[in-house]
C-alpha cells in the first residue's frame, strides 16, 4: 500500500508518529467565532499510548478528531504517519485514513445489518487483498480480541462489551500505525470496561500500536503512557507514568 | 465499494417501508407497462397487417376501402395486368372484395360499435398473413355464412360459433373462428363475396382489389400504372403505408400514456425519495463511520443511489411481473380511420418489459439522488453523534 510502517518510523531519526505544532481551532456558528483549541504543540512517539483527559467542552475530541484526519486545523500543522494533513484533500484524508487510523467510538458504531465477521472485513475491502487474504485478516483480528466464535453474530445479538471488542477487531484489522479511541468504556459496565483497557493495552505492548485515548475515567487513563489534560482548549498539564 | 449486502439487508430491516415503496414503485411500472403493451399490441396488429409486396386499389379521391367503390369489369383488367403474382396453380394472387360497416351491440355493456364485415372469396382469404380456421370450418359460397376471429365473438353479440348475424335483414350463421396472425383482419367478419353484396341488395358493387406484387419492380410499375391510368381513375396504395396511416390511434394512446406514466413516475420518485431520505437520517452514524473507516464521498453516493435503485427495480420487476397475466388479453379500441372497433391483444414483449425496467431505475436515481448527496454532505464528525 505504500505506507510508512512502524518498523519505518521506528528505525529512522527518531522523528515522532505525531506532530503537532501551534494549532488553532475554531468553530463558526452563524456570525460568532467559538475558539475550540488554541496555540496546541504535541509529539507522540511511535508505540506511544496517550490518553487525553478534560471537562467537557475542553476540546479533547476536537484535538482526536484532528489527529486522525476527521478534520483540519484553523491554523498549525498536524503531521501523523508522515503526512501533512491540514494540507490534505478529502480523498486524500479518506484513503489516509483507511490505511494508517484504526477508530474506537464510544458507541461502537458497527454497522447493524452486518455481521462481526463482515464488519471487521470491511476496512479490508478497502485495500487490494484478495477474498481469502481479507478471510484470514478477520479471522486473525477476531483471535486478538476473543470472539472467533462469535464471528457470524450481528452487534444485536452481542453484548456491549463484545460490540466494543468487535469495534476493535475492525480497528486493527488494517493492521494501522495508529489507533484512535474517543471514550471506548464510556458505555460500559466496569468488568466490560477493564477487558477493553487489558486488550488496548496488549495492542499497544504486543502489537506496538500507538494509541491516542480520549476519556473521562482516571482508571482508563492510568493505562496510558502519558496523560494530557485540556482545559478551554489550551493543554493545561502533562502527567507522564 | 461498500458491500451491496449492506444495501439489500437495510432493505430487508426496514421491510415495511421498502414493501410500501416497492409496491408504489410497481403499480407505477406496472400502468405504464400496461399502456405500452398496450400500445404494442395495437401497433403489431397494424404493423403485421400490411404485407410489404401488397397494394390496395381504391377509387380514385378515396381514402379507405369502406368508402371505395370499383366496377367489377375494372377489377378483372386489374387482375390480367403484368406484375401480379401468381400461385401454385397460377392463378394470380388478386382479391376483389366488398367492404361494409355494420352497427352492432357490443356483449356485456349494452353498447354499439361499428363492425366491418367482409365479402372476399377464397383467393382473399389465403392473402391474409397467416390466414387459419381455428375452430368449426370455412364459409360456403352461396349459404350465408360468416366466420370471424374468436376475439370478435368475445366482444360482439351474436358472432359466437353457431349464433346468427344479421346484415340486412338476412341471417348469416357463424360458422368458425379464424387467426391471421393477430393482424387487423381478425377485427372483421368475413363472408363470401357473392353472399354479402346480395344480402346488402348491390350485387354488382365491389370496394376495392387487393393485389401481391411479383416483386419490388413489379410494385413500383404497378403503383404508376394504376395511379396515372385515366382509364381506371384509381389510386393504389402500398398496404404497409395504408395501415400506418390508421395508427393514429395507437400514437393517440402512446403520448397519453407517456403523459400519465411521467405524472405517476413523479409520484412514485417522491416516494422513493422519502424513503432514502428516512434511510439517510436513520443512519447518520453508520454513514459517519464508514467515511472515518475511509470509505469516500463517492463510495457513499454510489451505495445511496443503489440502495434505492435496488428498491425501485423491485417495484419494477413486481409491476412487469404483474403484466405477464395479461399478455396475450384481447381489447379493443376505436380505429379512426375506418370508424370501426379494432380489436388486438396485449403485448408485453421485452422491448416493453425493459422500458418498466429502465424506468424504474430512473426512478431510483432521481429519488435517491438528494437523500444520496444529503448524505455525502453530512460532515463525518456531525454524522457521528447522531443519535
Amino acid at each position: 500500500m505504500g505506507r510508512k510502517t512502524l518498523a519505518d518510523i521506528n528505525s529512522g531519526n527518531g522523528e515522532p508518529l505525531i506532530s503537532i505544532r501551534d494549532v488553532c481551532k475554531e468553530f463558526r456558528r452563524d456570525a460568532i467565532t467559538i475558539p475550540v483549541l488554541q496555540g496546541i504543540n504535541l509529539e507522540v512517539a511511535p508505540g506511544g499510548y496517550l490518553a487525553l483527559m478534560g471537562p467537557s467542552g475542553s476540546g479533547k475530541s476536537t484535538l482526536l478528531n484532528l489527529v486522525a484526519g476527521l478534520d483540519r486545523p484553523t491554523s498549525g500543522t498536524v503531521t501523523v504517519c508522515g503526512q501533512s494533513l491540514e494540507r490534505s484533500s478529502e480523498s486524500q484524508l479518506a484513503k489516509w485514513r483507511s490505511q494508517h487510523v484504526g477508530f474506537i467510538f464510544q458507541l461502537y458504531n458497527l454497522i447493524p445489518v452486518l455481521t462481526a465477521f463482515e464488519n471487521v472485513e470491511l476496512p479490508l475491502t478497502l485495500t487490494s487483498l484478495s477474498r481469502r487474504e481479507r478471510r484470514e485478516h478477520v479471522e486473525a483480528a477476531l483471535q486478538v480480541v476473543g470472539l472467533n466464535d462469535r464471528s457470524h453474530h450481528y452487534p444485536r445479538q452481542l453484548s456491549g462489551g463484545q460490540e466494543q471488542r468487535v469495534s476493535i477487531a475492525r480497528a486493527i484489522a488494517t493492521d494501522p500505525t495508529l489507533i484512535v479511541a474517543d471514550e471506548p468504556t464510556g458505555d460500559l459496565d466496569a468488568k466490560s470496561a477493564a477487558e477493553i483497557l487489558d486488550l488496548m493495552e496488549r495492542l499497544n505492548r504486543d502489537f506496538h500500536k500507538t494509541i491516542i485515548m480520549v476519556t473521562h475515567d482516571p482508571d482508563a487513563a492510568a493505562r496510558a503512557h502519558q496523560t494530557l489534560h485540556l482545559q478551554k482548549g489550551v493543554l493545561v498539564e502533562k502527567t507522564h507514568e | 465499494m461498500i458491500p451491496a449486502k449492506y444495501n439489500v439487508r437495510n432493505l430487508r430491516v426496514r421491510w415495511v417501508t421498502t414493501l410500501m415503496t416497492v409496491v408504489s414503485t410497481g403499480l407505477v411500472v406496472w400502468a405504464t407497462v400496461l399502456t405500452f403493451g398496450l400500445v404494442e399490441g395495437l401497433e403489431h396488429a397494424l404493423r403485421i397487417s400490411g404485407e410489404p409486396l401488397d397494394l390496395i386499389v381504391l377509387r380514385k379521391g378515396t381514402t379507405e376501402e369502406t368508402s371505395s367503390s370499383i366496377e367489377q369489369n375494372v377489377a378483372k383488367e386489374i387482375s390480367n395486368l403484368e406484375g401480379i403474382a401468381t400461385d401454385a396453380t397460377g392463378q394470380p394472387l388478386c382479391s376483389s372484395e366488398f367492404v361494409t360497416i355494420l352497427t352492432k351491440p357490443r356483449r356485456g355493456d349494452g353498447g354499439t360499435t361499428n363492425l366491418i364485415v367482409r365479402g372476399l372469396q377464397e383467393m382473399g382469404r389465403a392473402m391474409r398473413p397467416s390466414f387459419k380456421i381455428v375452430r368449426g370450418r370455412d364459409v360456403k359460397p352461396g349459404v350465408n355464412e360468416v366466420i370471424t376471429s374468436e376475439r370478435m365473438a368475445e366482444r360482439f353479440q351474436n358472432l359466437a360459433l353457431g349464433e346468427k348475424l344479421e346484415i340486412n335483414k338476412v341471417l348469416f350463421e357463424v360458422v368458425g373462428y379464424f387467426e391471421a396472425a393477430g393482424s387487423s383482419a381478425e377485427s372483421e367478419v368475413w363472408t363470401d363475396l357473392r353472399d354479402l353484396t346480395g344480402a346488402r341488395r348491390t350485387p354488382e358493387a365491389l370496394s376495392c382489389v387487393n393485389l401481391r406484387c411479383r416483386d419490388e419492380a413489379a410494385k413500383s410499375t404497378l403503383l404508376k400504372r394504376l395511379r396515372e391510368d385515366e382509364q381506371f381513375k384509381l389510386d393504389a396504395i402500398d398496404e404497409p403505408a395504408y395501415f400506418e396511416r390508421q395508427m393514429n390511434a395507437a400514437v393517440a394512446i402512446k403520448y397519453a400514456g407517456i403523459a400519465i406514466a411521467l405524472f405517476l413516475t413523479m409520484g412514485a420518485m417522491f416516494a422513493a425519495a422519502n424513503t432514502m431520505y428516512a434511510a439517510v437520517a436513520s443512519r447518520g452514524r453508520e454513514i459517519g463511520a464508514l467515511r472515518a473507516i475511509g470509505f469516500s464521498r463517492r463510495s457513499i453516493l454510489f451505495s445511496f443511489l443503489l440502495e434505492s435503485v435496488m428498491l425501485c427495480l423491485l417495484g419494477g420487476a413486481l409491476g412487469c411481473l404483474g403484466t405477464l397475466p395479461l399478455n396475450g388479453f384481447s381489447t379493443g379500441t376505436a380505429n379512426w380511420a375506418t370508424f370501426s372497433e379494432i380489436t388486438f391483444a396485449f403485448r408485453f414483449g421485452p422491448t416493453v418489459l425493459m422500458q418498466g425496467v429502465l424506468m424504474a431505475v430512473a426512478m431510483g436515481l432521481v429519488g435517491g439522488l438528494f437523500p444520496a448527496l444529503r448524505a455525502v454532505r453530512m460532515p463525518i464528525i456531525q454524522a457521528l453523534r447522531e443519535t
